[in-house]
C-alpha cells in the first residue's frame, strides 16, 4: 500500500481491505472494433494473476469506477493476460481510453470458472455469441494449450455483423486448422464481403455433429440462451454438462452488494459459470 | 453469565463517566421531531439518552456501515484503505436491532469478510437494553421469536428501582468500573426476565405462522404473479422500505474527485433493491439495456423472498427480525411484512 499523497487522516493500516485493488501495467492496448478494445495487462506487484479459465476481475480506474470482466486470456499463458472492454458507459469509456504504459486496477481473480476436470477427457463445444467470445477466450486457449486433454474441440462464434468479429487475428488461425478446432461462425447481418453463414446461432448446429457426450460452454446476450439450451435438450446432451456463463449488474464481486443476485444466487461468487442442472429452477435466471 | 445491579440514583453518574471515557452513542430525539421520534446518535450529556424510546427511525447498522461510507482513497501516488474505526460504546439497542447486527456479522464475513463493516463492529461496545415501549408497528413478539439476540456485549434491563446489567463478554465487564454496581439479586435477575417476556406480548402486530412455513410458502409463491402485482400495485419504488430496514445490506459503490481533481475517494452507499436501475446492465452495441428486474412487481418480490427465504438457512432464522419500520416508511402502506406474509399465506 502505498501513500495516496492527500494529506488525509485515515491510516495505513494493517486491516485487510477486500476492495483495495492492485495496479496492473498495460503491456498493449488495440482497438479491435469501433467499441471494443483488447488489453494486455501485467501485475505490477508481481504476484501474478491466478485464475481459472470463466473466473472474473473488478477492473477499474480511479474517479470513475470498476467493471466486472472475465477473463480473455489462457492462465496457461502466465506472463500475462487479456480483458476487452466494450464501451458501454462511464467506466468503460474511461478505461477505453487508456494506452499502453498506463495503468489498470484490478481486484480478482473471483467468482467461480469453468470445471476444467468435468472437461478433461470429453469432446467440448462452446458457443460465443458477441461479447461472450470474451470470457469463453479464456478457455479456448486453455484447451488449445492443451489439446491433447481434450476430446473433439468445436466452437460457433456468432457475432451482429462482420465488423462485430472480435479477435481477428484468432479466428483466421481458427478458420485453417480444422483438425485442432472445428469452428463455425454466424452473423446476424452480412455485408458485401461476408461470404459465411448469415443467421442466428442455432442455425450453426446444422453443420456439424455434436455427441451427447460434450460439455458444451454458452456464453452470450441474455437472449440466446434458451434458444442454445433447447437445442442442446434436442441433441440429449444432460443438463448437467451445460456450462452457462452468465452476466449480471456487479458491484462488489464478493457477494454483498446484492446487485448480481439471480433468485438467491449471487453470480459473482457462485458463477458466473453455472451448470444449466443447477440453475434451471431459478425463475430470475433467463431473460 | 455474571448479572449485575445498579440503582436508578446511580445510573447518570455511571453514564457520565462513561460519556467522559469514550464516544457513547445512544437513542436520542430526532432534533426535527416533536419529541416522538429517536435515531442514535452521538450522547453528550446522560440527560439526552432516551432508553425509553420505542424504535429508531435509521437502524443502528449505520454506527458499522454508514449510508455512505469511504472504502478507499486515491491520488497521483496511488491508494490507499481507508479502514479506520473509532472506539466507541453502542449503548440502548433493543434486542431485534441485536438480532439484525448478528445477521449482518455474518453476511459481512461471509467468504469474503469486508472489514470495512467488520473493524467498525469490532471497535465497538454493544450494550442492549430492553424495550420499554413498543412501537405501533413492531412483530418481534411473534415473527422469529425463537431465534435468540446474540453478539451484543451486555444487556440492561430496567426493573422497579434501578437496572440489571448482564454481561456477556469482557468488552462488556469493561463498564462497570464507570459505575456503582453491585451483584443482582436472583429477584432482579428474575425481574428482568419478565420484563423481558413481558415485552414480548406487547406488539400490536402478530405473524401467526411459523418462519419455517413462511419460507415455503413464499418461495413457492414465486410464479404467482397475479399475487406479487395485486401487492405491489400502489408501490412507486421509492426503496424506503430498504433503507429503513436493520437488515437490507445491499449497496451502490461510486468514485468521486475531491476539488484538486487529481485525488478523490471511492466510497459505498446504501443502495435499494426496489429502486429501478438496481439489476439493469447496459449491452453496448446495439444491445441497449438489460434490466434484469424491469417490473416494480419483480422488484417487491425479490424484497419478500430476501427477507422472507432465501436467507433463512445461512442466518437460521428469517432476515426479517420484525421492526416493523418499514411500515412506517411506506407511503401507500404495502410493505409491511405481516400484511405480506398473511397474503402469501392466504395463496
Ligand atoms: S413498498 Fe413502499 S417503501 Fe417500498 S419501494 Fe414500494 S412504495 Fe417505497
Ligand atoms: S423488513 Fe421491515 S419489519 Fe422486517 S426487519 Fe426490515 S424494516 Fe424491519
Ligand atoms: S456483485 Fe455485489 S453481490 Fe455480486
Amino acid at each position: 500500500m502505498s501513500n495516496c499523497g492527500n494529506g488525509c487522516s485515515c491510516n495505513d493500516s494493517a486491516i485487510d481491505n477486500v476492495f483495495l485493488p492492485r495496479e496492473a501495467e498495460i503491456l498493449r492496448a488495440e482497438q479491435v472494433t469501433a467499441s471494443e478494445k483488447h488489453f494486455t495487462l501485467k501485475m505490477k506487484d508481481g504476484k501474478g494473476m491466478d485464475f481459472q479459465p470463466g473466473q472474473i476481475a473488478e477492473v477499474g480506474v480511479f474517479g470513475y469506477g470498476e467493471i466486472p470482466l472475465g477473463f480473455a486470456s489462457s492462465p496457461t499463458r502466465t506472463h500475462s493476460f487479456d480483458l476487452v472492454v466494450r464501451t458501454v458507459g462511464r467506466v468503460s469509456t474511461a478505461i477505453n481510453k487508456l494506452e499502453k504504459g498506463q495503468s489498470l486496477w484490478v481486484r480478482g481473480p473471483l467468482g467461480s470458472g469453468f470445471n476444467l476436470e468435468e472437461m478433461r477427457g470429453h469432446d467440448v463445444l462452446i458457443v460465443a455469441g458477441g461479447i461472450g467470445l470474451c470470457p469463453t477466450r479464456s478457455l479456448i486457449q486453455y484447451i488449445l494449450d492443451r489439446r491433447s486433454e481434450f476430446g473433439k474441440f468445436t466452437l460457433f462464434f456468432g457475432a451482429r455483423t462482420p465488423k462485430d468479429q472480435l479477435f481477428t487475428d484468432d479466428l483466421v488461425q481458427w478458420r485453417k486448422t480444422k483438425d485442432v478446432v472445428e469452428y463455425h461462425e454466424t452473423v446476424d447481418k452480412g455485408d458485401d464481403s461476408w461470404k459465411g453463414n448469415v443467421g442466428v446461432i442455432t442455425t450453426l448446429f446444422a453443420k456439424t455433429k455434436i455427441s451427447p457426450d460434450t460439455r458444451v460452454v454458452v456464453c452470450g446476450p441474455p437472449v440466446m440462451y434458451k434458444f442454445v439450451i433447447r437445442e442442446l435438450a434436442k441433441l440429449g446432451v444432460p443438463e448437467n454438462h451445460v456450462y452457462l456463463d452468465l452476466e449480471r449488474r456487479m458491484k462488489c464481486g464478493i457477494g454483498k452488494c446484492g446487485h448480481c443476485q439471480i433468485n438467491d444466487k449471487y453470480v459473482c461468487v457462485d458463477g458466473p459459470v453455472f451448470t444449466y442442472s443447477d440453475i434451471k429452477h431459478l425463475e430470475e435466471a433467463f431473460a | 453469565m455474571p448479572a449485575h445491579f445498579i440503582h436508578e440514583t446511580d445510573f447518570r453518574e455511571f453514564l457520565k463517566s462513561l460519556i467522559a471515557s469514550k464516544p457513547v452513542i445512544g437513542p436520542v430525539v430526532e432534533p426535527k421531531s416533536t419529541g416522538d421520534k429517536f435515531i442514535f446518535d452521538d450522547v453528550t450529556s446522560a440527560e439526552q439518552l432516551r432508553l425509553d424510546y420505542d424504535v429508531s427511525l435509521v437502524p443502528p447498522k449505520a454506527v458499522f456501515f454508514p449510508p455512505v461510507q469511504k472504502l478507499l482513497e486515491f491520488g497521483p501516488n496511488g491508494v490507499k484503505s481507508c479502514i479506520n474505526p473509532r472506539e466507541q460504546v453502542l449503548l440502548g439497542v433493543h434486542f431485534y436491532d441485536v438480532k439484525a447486527f448478528d445477521q449482518l456479522d455474518k453476511l459481512f464475513n461471509d467468504k469474503f469478510p469486508d472489514n470495512n463493516y467488520l473493524a467498525n463492529r469490532r471497535a465497538t461496545t454493544v450494550i442492549a437494553s430492553s424495550v420499554q415501549t413498543v412501537s405501533k408497528h413492531a412483530f418481534w413478539g411473534s415473527f422469529g421469536k425463537d431465534v435468540k439476540a446474540k453478539g451484543h456485549d451486555g444487556f440492561l434491563t430496567k426493573v422497579q428501582g434501578g437496572y440489571v446489567y448482564e454481561t456477556f463478554s469482557q468488552k462488556g465487564e469493561a463498564l462497570l468500573k464507570h459505575g456503582k454496581f453491585g451483584n443482582a439479586s436472583t429477584d432482579q435477575v428474575s425481574a428482568a426476565k419478565r420484563e423481558n417476556d413481558a415485552a414480548m406480548d406487547k406488539c400490536q402486530e402478530k405473524v401467526t405462522f411459523t418462519p419455517a412455513e413462511i419460507s415455503t410458502k413464499t418461495r413457492a409463491s414465486f410464479s404467482n404473479n397475479e399475487m406479487w402485482k395485486e401487492l405491489s400495485k400502489d408501490c412507486f419504488s421509492c426503496g424506503s422500505c430498504n433503507i429503513v430496514c436493520p437488515t437490507c445490506y445491499c449497496f451502490d459503490v461510486q468514485d468521486k474527485w475531491g476539488l484538486d481533481q487529481v485525488s478523490g475517494e471511492r466510497y459505498r452507499t446504501w443502495d435499494a433493491c426496489l429502486t429501478e436501475d438496481f439489476a439493469k446492465v447496459s449491452l453496448g452495441g446495439a444491445g441497449g439495456h438489460e434490466n434484469f428486474r424491469e417490473a416494480g412487481a419483480q422488484r417487491f418480490r425479490h424484497r419478500a423472498m430476501r427477507k422472507l427465504t432465501y436467507l433463512n438457512e445461512k442466518l437460521g432464522g428469517p432476515a426479517c427480525i420484525g421492526c416493523g419500520r418499514c411500515t412506517s416508511a411506506c407511503v401507500p402502506n404495502i410493505a409491511n411484512p405481516v400484511k405480506i406474509i398473511n397474503r402469501i399465506m392466504k395463496g
